[in-house]
């Protein structure tokens, strides 16, 4: 780690080591985002903006890519809090019956294993992201999530039969 | 991890990158906009801040130009009252209570006379 290259107000992270994980921190930030490259982008910015300014100190007691996916997951969840707030506000100001808000296209739709992912419920679709693409330990995976262990350890393998099942099942047809 | 999790695992990671193919931006240009955005924050913060110290300035200033109303002191009227009637703590030597020791006009200067009863 270059002297030059450690962040100002969060001595243990390097501006190379953020730069090694990146492609993987976006590809989180996208799927948080459902697939859109805008939102995935504004999220993983001021995830490092609050690793720049210090918000988020990193004390390394865990990993820096958990640590990295926990913020940009704190700041998905924020998002759609927001989000949310302003529909049902929107929804109390002007109800209209039928609209409906456009899905994004999510690439590789036409995948039978995507799409089986895509349909698990969220917590399991997280863990299974973590686990199997970002290559975590369950553990990792929970504590990104904010949930214990054990937590995650069930939803790990409720994931993983869903998956099984459904992939087995359209095997059969 | 069992033969299943690794088909599982290859087809994930597989599912993933084609989503994100050519998707994830180059860290350089999202890093640059973290720090654009860090600058653009600062700088509305150090404007609000401006603003704020500015209408402090104004405020202590108005309150300097201002002409300075006088002390007022108010009389409690109960204590005006109270001083229009007074009793001698020497009563208790007189004779009697309230004895009145000017019975007679006193000559307050002996030399001077008097003018058909009328005290010059």
């Amino acid at each position: 780690m270059r002297d030059s290259d450690v962040l100002e107000n969060n001595p243990q992270i390097s501006r190379s080591a953020l730069e090694a994980m990146h492609g993987q921190v976006f590809g989180w930030a996208l799927s948080r985002s459902d697939f859109e490259q805008v939102v995935a982008e504004d999220l993983v910015q001021q995830a490092y903006m609050e690793l720049l300014t210090g918000k988020a100190r990193f004390d390394g007691r865990s990993s820096l890519k958990t640590f990295v996916f926990s913020v940009v997951q704190n700041l998905s969840r924020n998002r759609y809090r927001r989000l949310a707030a302003r529909m049902r506000l929107l929804d109390r100001a002007a109800p209209e019956p039928g609209s409906e808000v456009a899905q994004p296209v999510e690439p590789g739709e036409h995948h039978e294993l995507w799409q089986a992912v895509q349909s698990l419920p969220t917590r399991q679709r997280d863990i299974v992201e973590l686990v199997f693409c970002r290559e975590m330990t369950i553990e990792e995976a929970s504590s990104v999530m904010g949930v214990t262990t054990g937590t995650g350890r069930a939803h790990y393998d409720r994931a993983k039969k869903a998956l099984k099942s459904r992939l087995a099942y359209d095997q059969d047809r | 991890m069992t033969k299943t999790d690794k088909q599982l695992q290859a087809a994930l990671q597989q599912g993933h990158s084609e989503a994100e193919a050519g998707r994830v931006p180059a860290f350089d240009s999202v890093w640059a906009g973290a720090e654009a955005r860090i600058g653009q924050r600062r700088r509305r913060i150090r404007a609000v801040g401006g603003l704020a110290a500015a209408a402090l300035i104004a405020v202590v200033v108005i309150g300097q130009l201002r002409p300075v109303e006088p002390d007022w002191q108010f009389i409690d009227p109960n204590e005006i009252a109270g001083s229009t009637s007074w009793t001698a703590p020497s009563d208790v030597l007189l004779p009697t209570h309230r004895f009145d020791i000017y019975r007679d006009i006193p000559v307050l200067i002996e030399s001077t006379e008097t003018d058909g009863g009328t005290l010059l």
